[in-house]
C-alpha cells in the first residue's frame, strides 16, 4: 500500500486497500458479467489543445469519405467508428471551456464518465479510472476532465507504474498486505477490550450508540479474514513489461500514451473497471519524430495563426496521438470473448476535446469521434450547426448512455438523442 | 370515564411505579372545554389524543405531545378559528402549568457520542500528527446530515464500510510515518544521450551528436534541459559525468554550465531559483570534455542543466539591448527582421505569433536570402527599427525563442554530448526522510540515552495518547495500547513496525473517533474540545489543553476569554463556511446548476457564496446588532454583480477597487441582509423555477424558527408552475380552501409570495416569466400584519427580531452541542436572547452567551 494521502494525494486510490485486496483475476471477460447485447464499457479520450479541424474532419460526409490526414492511422478501422462535425455544447468561447468536453455546457458539472460510473461502476473493482499523459505531474490538479456529481475534479493517474500496481499487485505488495491485515486483525482483541472498558463507563444512551462501533469492527474483522484467505489464491500476472522509468515529463507524452493504452486494454479485459477517461495535455514540450525535433512546442504550434508550416507540425503531433489510439483500437478488436464478441464491440469510445479551435479559443464545432460499442457506424456525420435546432454533443452523450442501458433522456443542455442516426 | 381513569391510574401505580401526575383541575377543565371535542380518544384528530387524566412526565413521548399542545396554544394555531377560543387568562393557565411541568421533567444535556465528521477528522489528523496537507480520499463515505447539520451525534452513524475506510486511512497514515523498510538499492549507471534529453520550447536543440543550449533565462522551460528518463529512486550520493564542449565561442571566457537537482515531476513553469545548485562546470574547448563529480540527489530527482553566462536571455529589456547591438552590425539582418515582424511594410501591428521557435528563424533566414529584400529602412534611426526594438521588448518570448535557433545554428552555444548518473554510492537522508523523522518525533519524542524500546514507547504513549484521545488517560489505558506493540515485538517485529501497528489502532479507537462521551456537566477537557471544534473545527490547541489539565477552563471569565481568542473573524474561517453553508443551505450551490437561460456562470455562483460568508463574518467579528442580519447598512458584493442581479447601481468612489468589496447601504431598502441575497434565493429554488411554498417553508424553518408540521399524508404535493399561464396564487388559493391546509399555508404562503420577486438566481423581477403576469407579493403575516413587499417584511422582522435571534441561536446551539435543543434548553436560549436584546443585541455577544450557558456546558 503506497502512502498516497499526502503530497501525492492526486494519485489517491479511490477505493483504497479494500479494492486493492480484491485481487484481480486475469481472464478474458467472463460470460456472466457480459450483458447479452449492448456494450458495457465506456472510454473517453480528450485533448487539451483540441484537434486541428481542417486536418481532422473529412471533406465528404457519409460512409465513402476520403480519410483525413489526422485520421489516417485509423484507415483500417473505418467501419468501426463515426466522425461527427458540427457538434458542441454551445458553451461560451475562451480558455475555460476546454474542460467542458465531458461536462456539457457548464464547466465542472457532473461529467459523462462519472454519470456512467455512478450507475455502472459498482460492477467492477474500480468504479472508474482517470488517467493523463503529458501533464507534467505538478501540473495536474489544475486540470481535469472528470468531475463528480458535486463538481469535484477527480485526480488523474499519470505514472504507468502506479496504474499497474493498482491493477495488478506484485508478490511483494501481496506479502505486505498480508502482513498489515494480519497484524491489524490480531491487535483488534486489545483494541476491543479497551473499547469495552470505555463503554462500561458511559451512560446508557452513549453505550447503546457505541454498539454501532462494535458491530462495525466485527464486520471489518470478518472481512479481513476473507481478504487474508484471498491473498494466497494463485493469481496470474499479465505478461506486460513496464519500462524501468515512468514517462512523466511532457516530452514523453507519446510514449506515456502508448503504455497507458496498453494498460487500459488490460484493465478492461480483466473487468477491473468499466469506465476510463484519458486526458492528453499540451504544454510547451517539443516532440521529436523520427529523430527530428519539431520547430516549436506543442502549445506554441496550437497558436499557429494559420501558418502552414506550423499547422503541418501541429498535425504531425495529432497524427501521433492517433497512431497511439489506433494501437488501442487494434487490441480491443483482437480480444474476443467466448461468444466471439470483441472487446471493441463491448466498449463505447468517445475521442474528442472541449476546445474547438485552440488558435482562437473557440468552443464551437468540436472534433468528435465515436468508436466501438456495437453501433452501426456511419462514416462522417455532418451536423449543420447553423440550424437553430441542430443536434448537440450532449445528444450523442444521451445515445451513449442509453446504449449502455441507462435510463437517461437528458444531458446538460441536450434532450434528444442520435439513436436513429447510428442504427 | 372516571372508572376508566381509576383503573389506569392503579395499573400505572402498581405495575410501573411511575411518576404519573394527575392533571390539575383548572387546566383539565380548559382542555375539556376547548380541546377534547376533536382530540379525544374517539376522534383523535391529527393523531392527537389529549384524553388523559394523568400524565407520565418521564416519558419522552408524553413530553413531546404536551409541548406540541403548548406551542399550538401559544402561537394561536389551536383551537382552529372556527371553534370557540379560550380567553387570554385561560391560555395563561394552560401555559403556566405546561411550562412548569416540562421544565421540571426535561433534563438539560444528552448529546450522543459524536463521531468526528470529515472536516473535523482531517483537521484533527493534520494537527495531531503534523501532516499539514492531509486530505481524506475523494471516495471516502459521506457523513449523514441530521436536522440540517453534519455534526450531530444522532446523525453521525458508523457502518462497516466506514469503519473499513477508517482502517484503510489509518494504514496509509501509518505508512507515511513509519514506512516499510525498502530493500537495499542496487547501484546502476544510466546515460542520457542528446536525444534522451528534454527539449522545452526553444531551450535546446539537437545538432549532430550534441544538444545545444542558447538562453540563460531564469524561466526553466525557456533555458534548461534534463534527462527525463533518469529518475533517482533513493536519496543518495551519485557520481555524475557531464560530457560537454563549446560551439563557436566568441571569446576566451569559459562557458559555465550550471547543474541543479530537480524533481523529475517539477512544473516546467518553475523558476531556476527554486532548484538546488549542485555544481558549476566551465567549458572552454570545442572538443568534448568529460567532467565527473559526486553530488547528492534525492528520491524523484534528476539533473537539470543551464548555460548561465549565455548572452541571450528571454527578458524583454535585455533582449532589446542585445539586439540593438546585433542589428547595428548587419543592415541585411536588420532588414530581414523588419520584414519578418512587419510583413506589411508598415511600422505597426507587429506579427509575432508565427515567429515562434524554428519557424520564426526560418522566416528571418528566408528574408535574408531574398535578393529583393527592402533595405530602405535598414538604419538604426528609422521608424521601422524603433518599432522593431519595441516589438523585441514586448514580443520577447516568441522572438527570443526564434533567436535561440540562430545560436543553435551559428553559435555561440554550449554543447552537451552525454550525461551519466551512477549510484547510489551511499544512501543519505533526503527531504522525505527528514520529514518522516520529524513526524515520528511528534508522536514519540526523541529517544534519550539507553532507554529500551518498551520504556521509550511507554513514555511516548503517556504523552501521545492524551493528545490523540483529547483527554487525560490512565495508566491502565496506556498499558492496554502498549500491549499491542509489545506482542508485536515479541513476535520478532521491529520497533517501527510495532509503532505502525500501534498508530493504526489508536486511529480506529472509539476514544479517537468519538467525542462528547459522558454525562452531566462537562469536564474541562471536553468543554475545551466542544468549544474548539465549534469555533474552529479543530481539536483543542495547546492553551486549551493546558487549561484542561489544570481544570481552569470552566470559570466563566476564562471560558469567555478563550472563546474570544478562538472567535472566527475571516470569511474563509472553517466555522463561517461550514455553519452558514449548512444553516442557509448555501453549501448546496455548486450542485444547483442554474438553467442556462439565467446566464449565471460558476463565477457568479462563487461570488454569491462569497457574499454570504463575508457578510456573516462581519456580523460576527464586528459584533453587529442582530437586526443587521435583516436590515443592515452594508453589504458585500461587486458593482457588476449588484447591477446585474440586484438592479442596484453602486456609485464608485474614484480609485476604489471595482472588484468584490464592502458597500454601504441606506437602511430600509430592498437590498441588504439575508432576505433576497442571491445565494439564499438560489438555495431555496431549484435552478429552473421558484416555488413559493418551498421558500415559505424554508423561511419558517431557518429564519423564523417556526417549522410547520409535515403536510398531512393524503394531500398531493403541490408544485405550482410559476412559468405557466396560471399564476401560482390561483393554484394555491384552490388548495388552501381546505381548512386542514389553511392553518399552515396561512403562515407559509405570504413568506413565499413576498420572495417571488426574486427569480431562481435571486435576480430581481417584477413579472413572472412566460405568462408575463405582474407578480403580486402582498400578503398578511400570521399575526395579522399586512405586507406589501419584501421591504415591509424586513421592517416587520426588525420589529420582531427576537423571533429570528431565537431561531439562529437554536441553530448555533444545535451545531455546537451536536443535539437538537429540548424544551428546557430552548427555554434557556430564550432567556439568553431576551437578555442579549436588552444589552445591545450584538451577534458576537449572543454567541458568547450561548457558550456560557448550561446547555453548552452539559454533555
Amino acid at each position: 500500500m503506497p502512502s498516497t494521502l499526502f503530497q501525492q494525494s492526486r494519485r489517491h486510490f479511490l477505493r483504497g486497500a479494500s479494492a486493492t485486496i480484491a485481487l484481480p483475476v486475469l481472464e478474458t471477460f467472463s460470460a456472466d458479467s457480459t450483458p447479452a447485447d449492448g456494450p458495457r464499457n465506456f472510454v473517453a479520450v480528450g485533448t487539451y489543445l483540441g484537434w486541428h479541424q481542417n486536418a481532422f474532419f473529412p471533406k465528404q460526409t457519409g460512409k465513402d469519405y476520403e480519410i483525413s490526414p489526422t485520421l489516417s492511422p485509423l484507415t483500417r478501422f473505418r467501419d468501426d467508428f463515426t466522425i461527427f462535425s458540427g457538434l458542441d455544447h454551445r458553451a461560451p468561447n475562451g480558455h475555460q471551456s476546454w474542460s467542458n468536453f465531458l461536462c456539457g455546457q457548464a464547466p465542472r458539472a457532473w461529467s459523462l464518465d462519472q454519470m456512467i460510473a455512478d450507475e455502472l461502476g459498482e460492477k467492477s473493482r474500480f468504479s472508474s479510472l482517470q488517467l493523463t499523459a503529458g501533464s507534467g505531474e505538478s501540473g495536474i490538479g489544475s486540470k481535469a476532465i472528470s468531475f463528480t456529481r458535486q463538481g469535484i475534479p477527480l485526480p488523474m493517474i499519470q505514472r504507468p507504474s502506479v496504474l499497474y500496481k493498482k491493477l495488478f499487485m506484485s508478490t511483494a505488495d501481496r506479502a505486505r498486505a498480508e502482513y498489515v491485515i494480519g497484524s491489524g486483525r490480531s491487535a483488534l482483541d486489545d483494541l476491543l477490550e479497551d473499547a469495552k472498558r470505555l463503554q462500561k463507563s458511559l451512560p446508557h444512551s452513549d453505550s447503546e450508540k457505541l454498539e454501532e462501533y462494535f458491530d462495525s469492527v466485527r464486520a471489518v474483522e470478518k472481512r479481513m479474514g476473507r481478504q487474508l484467505e484471498a491473498i494466497n489464491d494463485p493469481v496470474p500476472q499479465p505478461d506486460y513489461k513496464l519500462p524501468s522509468y515512468d514517462p512523466v515529463t511532457p516530452n514523453l507524452q507519446i510514449e506515456a500514451e502508448t503504455i497507458l493504452y496498453d494498460l487500459m486494454v488490460l484493465a478492461l479485459q480483466t473487468d477491473s473497471t468499466r469506465v476510463i477517461s484519458l486526458f492528453l495535455d499540451g504544454l510547451g514540450q517539443v516532440f521529436s519524430f523520427d529523430g527530428n525535433a519539431l520547430g516549436s512546442g506543442y502549445h506554441g504550434l496550437s497558436h499557429h495563426g494559420n501558418d502552414p508550416a506550423m499547422i503541418r507540425e501541429l498535425v504531425s503531433i495529432e497524427t501521433a496521438h492517433m497512431h497511439c489510439f489506433a494501437g488501442f483500437m487494434k487490441q480491443l478488436k483482437e480480444k474476443k470473448n467466448a461468444q466471439g464478441r470483441s472487446l471493441l464491440d463491448d466498449t463505447i469510445i468517445m475521442l474528442g476535446t472541449g476546445m474547438g479551435d485552440a488558435s482562437r479559443h473557440s468552443s464551437r464545432n468540436l472534433p468528435t469521434l465515436l468508436a466501438g460499442g456495437g453501433f452501426a457506424h456511419q462514416g462522417h456525420i455532418g451536423i449543420d450547426e447553423k440550424q437553430s435546432d441542430s443536434l448537440l454533443l450532449g445528444d450523442l452523450c444521451i445515445t451513449m448512455m442509453q446504449k449502455l442501458g441507462m435510463e437517461v433522456d437528458q444531458f446538460s443542455n441536450a434532450q434528444r438523442n442520435m439513436n436513429q442516426l447510428l442504427s | 370515564m372516571q372508572m376508566r381513569f381509576t383503573a389506569c391510574w392503579l395499573f400505572g401505580l402498581f405495575v410501573f411505579g411511575s411518576a404519573r401526575a394527575e392533571i390539575p383541575p383548572q387546566p383539565a377543565a380548559i382542555l375539556n372545554k376547548y380541546c377534547l371535542d376533536c382530540h379525544d380518544s374517539d376522534s383523535e384528530k391529527g393523531d392527537v389524543n389529549l384524553d388523559a387524566l394523568a400524565i407520565d412526565w418521564t416519558m419522552e413521548k408524553a413530553r413531546e405531545l404536551w409541548e406540541h399542545v403548548l406551542d399550538a396554544s401559544e402561537d394561536g394555531l389551536m383551537p382552529p378559528p372556527d371553534k370557540p377560543q379560550p380567553t387570554a387568562e385561560e391560555r395563561q393557565v394552560l401555559y403556566d402549568w405546561l411550562d412548569a411541568k416540562l421544565l421540571e421533567h426535561t433534563p438539560i444535556g444528552g448529546t450522543l457520542p459524536r463521531r468526528l465528521n470529515q472536516p473535523e477528522y482531517e483537521q484533527t489528523i493534520r494537527k495531531l500528527l503534523g501532516l499539514a496537507d492531509f486530505k481524506l480520499p475523494i471516495g471516502f463515505p459521506k457523513d449523514t446530515e441530521f436536522h440540517g447539520f453534519d455534526n450531530i451525534g444522532e446523525g453521525l452513524l458508523l457502518s462497516p464500510p466506514l469503519m473499513e475506510a477508517y482502517a484503510t486511512v489509518a494504514w496509509e497514515i501509518a505508512d507515511e510515518i513509519y514506512p516499510p523498510k525498502k530493500p537495499a538499492p542496487k547501484s546502476t549507471t544510466r546515460t542520457a544521450m542528446p536525444e534522451d534529453m528534454v527539449i522545452s520550447f526553444s531551450a535546446s536543440s539537437v545538432r549532430g551528436d550534441a544538444l545545444r543550449l542558447a538562453s540563460r533565462h531564469p524561466n526553466i522551460m525557456r533555458s534548461c534541459t534534463w534527462p527525463s528518463r533518469i529518475e533517482v529512486k533513493r536519496s543518495g550520493v551519485y557520481r555524475i559525468t557531464i560530457n560537454g564542449s563549446t560551439f563557436k565561442p566568441v571569446s576566451d571566457e569559459p562557458m559555465i554550465l550550471e547543474l541543479t537537482a530537480r524533481d523529475v515531476t517539477a512544473s516546467d513553469r518553475s523558476n531556476i531559483d527554486v532548484f538546488r545548485v549542485i555544481k558549476e562546470i566551465p567549458f572552454s574547448t570545442e572538443s568534448p570534455k568529460a567532467v565527473t563529480f559526486e553530488a547528492e540527489l534525492y528520491e524523484g530527482q534528476t539533473v537539470m542543466m543551464r548555460w548561465t553566462n549565455a548572452e541571450l536571455t528571454h527578458d524583454g529589456k535585455e533582449l532589446e539591448k542585445l539586439m540593438r547591438v546585433k542589428l547595428a552590425e548587419n543592415p541585411r539582418y536588420l532588414a530581414a527582421w523588419q520584414k519578418a515582424v512587419f510583413p506589411h511594410g508598415k511600422p505597426k501591428g507587429p506579427r509575432v505569433t508565427v515567429l515562434r521557435g524554428a519557424n520564426g528563424w526560418r522566416i528571418v533566414k528566408k528574408h535574408m536570402a531574398d535578393p529583393n529584400l527592402d533595405m530602405s529602412q535598414a538604419t538604426m534611426d528609422s521608424e521601422m527599427t524603433k518599432a522593431l526594438l519595441v516589438a523585441f521588448r514586448n514580443g520577447k518570448t516568441n522572438i527570443a525563442d526564434a533567436l535561440c535557433h540562430n545560436y543553435f545554428e551559428n553559435g555561440p552555444s554550449l554543447e552537451l554530448h552525454a550525461v551519466t548518473i551512477e549510484g547510489p554510492l551511499k544512501i543519505v537522508d533526503g527531504p522525505k526522510d527528514l520529514r518522516r523523522a520529524s513526524l515520528q518525533e511528534k508522536i514519540a519524542g526523541s529517544k534519550q540515552g539507553d532507554l529500551c524500546d518498551e520504556a521509550f514507547a511507554r513514555e511516548a504513549l503517556t504523552n501521545f495518547l492524551p493528545r490523540a484521545f483529547r483527554k487525560q488517560v490512565d495508566s491502565e489505558t496506556v498499558e492496554r495500547y502498549l500491549a499491542i506493540a509489545k506482542e508485536h515485538w515479541a513476535a520478532g517485529h521491529s520497533f517501527d513496525e510495532g509503532m505502525h501497528l500501534l498508530l493504526r489502532n489508536i486511529l480506529i479507537s472509539p476514544r479517537f473517533l468519538y467525542r462528547a462521551l459522558g454525562t452531566g456537566k462537562m469536564d474541562d477537557h471536553d468543554l475545551g474540545t466542544r468549544l474548539s471544534y465549534f469555533l474552529t473545527q479543530r481539536p483543542s490547541d495547546a492553551t486549551l489543553i493546558d487549561l484542561g489539565n489544570r481544570k481552569r477552563l470552566s470559570p466563566a471569565w476564562v471560558l469567555k476569554r478563550e472563546s474570544e481568542r478562538l472567535m472566527p473573524t475571516r470569511p474563509t474561517d472553517a466555522f463561517v463556511q461550514s455553519f452558514t453553508g449548512q444553516w442557509l443551505d448555501t453549501a448546496l450551490l455548486p450542485e444547483i446548476m442554474p438553467d442556462t437561460k439565467f446566464n449565471f456562470t460558476p463565477f457568479y455562483i462563487d461570488h454569491a457564496q462569497k457574499e454570504v460568508s463575508y457578510f456573516f463574518a462581519e456580523m460576527l467579528s464586528k459584533n453587529r446588532p442582530m437586526t443587521d442580519f435583516i436590515d443592515p447598512d452594508f453589504t458585500w458584493t461587486s458593482p457588476l454583480f449588484a447591477k446585474n442581479v440586484y438592479k442596484l447601481n453602486i456609485k464608485h468612489k474614484k480609485g476604489k477597487d471595482r472588484n468584490f468589496g464592502r458597500v454601504e447601504l441606506e437602511r430600509g431598502g430592498r437590498v441588504g441582509g439575508l432576505l433576497g441575497q442571491s445565494a439564499i434565493m438560489i438555495a431555496t429554488a431549484n435552478g429552473v423555477d421558484t416555488q413559493p411554498v418551498l421558500r415559505g417553508v424554508w423561511m419558517l424553518e431557518n429564519i423564523l424558527g417556526m417549522p410547520p408540521p409535515e403536510p398531512p399524508k393524503d394531500v398531493p404535493v403541490l408544485t405550482p408552475d410559476t412559468q405557466g399561464a396560471t399564476t401560482p396564487r390561483e393554484l394555491l388559493a384552490a388548495h388552501t380552501k381546505d381548512a386542514a391546509c389553511a392553518t399552515c399555508h396561512e403562515s407559509i404562503d405570504p413568506l413565499g409570495f413576498v420572495l417571488e420577486n426574486y427569480d431562481p438566481v435571486g435576480r430581481w423581477r417584477e413579472r413572472w416569466p412566460k405568462s408575463n403576469a405582474k407578480i403580486d407579493p402582498t400578503g398578511v403575516l400570521p399575526d395579522g400584519t399586512p405586507i406589501a413587499n419584501v421591504v415591509d417584511l424586513k421592517k416587520w422582522m426588525v420589529e420582531n427580531i427576537d423571533l429570528f435571534s431565537q431561531c439562529l441561536a437554536e441553530k448555533l446551539m444545535t451545531y455546537a452541542t451536536g443535539r437538537v435543543p429540548n424544551y428546557a434548553e430552548r427555554s434557556e436560549i430564550k432567556s439568553i436572547v431576551k437578555k442579549n436584546h436588552e444589552n445591545g443585541n450584538g451577534f458576537q455577544d449572543l454567541v458568547l452567551a450561548l457558550i456560557e450557558s448550561e446547555t453548552f456546558r452539559t454533555y
